[in-house]
């Protein structure tokens, strides 16, 4: 399984902060997302920040192993 | 002593996160701090209380980085940086960064370097709650 993690803004629009996607193998991040999007198209209208186990991501054609911790994030606003 | 980078719910002391930058050097001689803190008034309206939330342990690991970053590129003798999360009021405390250096330029240039690196990089999101109801804070740029 993906471990799929939301937070602040996108969690609200979400309506959770976490929920659990399939994997498959030679599944990409671009998968995940464009599956997310189906689902929550108004949370990801502010996703502008992507990270894979705690690191910053960028790369949509990053293969994702199983067990991944995946998070898709609106921009900080920490500080 | 306390780490050099942290996430906490309760408020810092300036003078103890000062104390424990200069005790690890005798060679320090600037060290430059910013204090963040919250406003009661933003964008035409009042705000009652902020709200932080954090992805806790990216958002600590992003801030180690950062620090060691910031030490490695403005040559740094120490760096702390405290942030606040959970539930903070007009006039609290939000985010301590203290930079020392052999000299002040550094010191001063490191520690605006760290704070808008922090903005852009440490993934936590602020809330204002107002008497119009609450608001996710867009970022400015």
């Amino acid at each position: 399984m993906i471990n799929v993690l939301f937070f602040g803004p996108v969690a609200d629009r979400i309506g959770g902060n976490r929920l659990q996607a399939e994997f498959r193998a030679g599944m990409r991040l671009q998968d995940l997302r464009d599956e997310l999007v189906r689902q929550y198209p108004q949370a990801f209208e502010i996703v502008s920040m992507m990270a894979v186990n705690g690191e910053h991501v960028r790369n949509l054609s990053l293969p994702l192993a199983d067990d991944s911790e995946v998070a898709f994030m609106a921009k900080f606003s920490g500080g | 002593m306390k780490e050099a980078v942290r996430i906490q719910q309760e408020d810092f002391s300036q003078d103890e996160e000062v104390a424990a930058l200069k005790g690890s050097s005798k060679r320090m001689g600037g060290i430059g701090t910013f204090l963040g803190c919250a406003r009661d008034f933003s964008e035409g309206r009042e705000v009652e209380q902020i709200s932080f939330e954090a992805y806790g342990s990216m958002a600590l690991s992003e801030m180690r980085k950062l620090r060691a970053d910031a030490i490695e590129k403005f040559a740094l003798l120490d760096a702390r940086i405290v942030h606040r999360i959970g539930t903070v009021q007009g006039g609290d405390n939000i985010v301590f960064i203290a930079a020392g250096a052999e000299h002040r330029v550094a010191a001063l240039e490191a520690c605006r370097w760290i704070i808008d690196e922090l903005k852009q990089r440490v993934p936590i999101w602020k809330k204002e709650v107002t008497p119009q109801g609450d608001a996710w804070v867009v970022p400015h740029p």
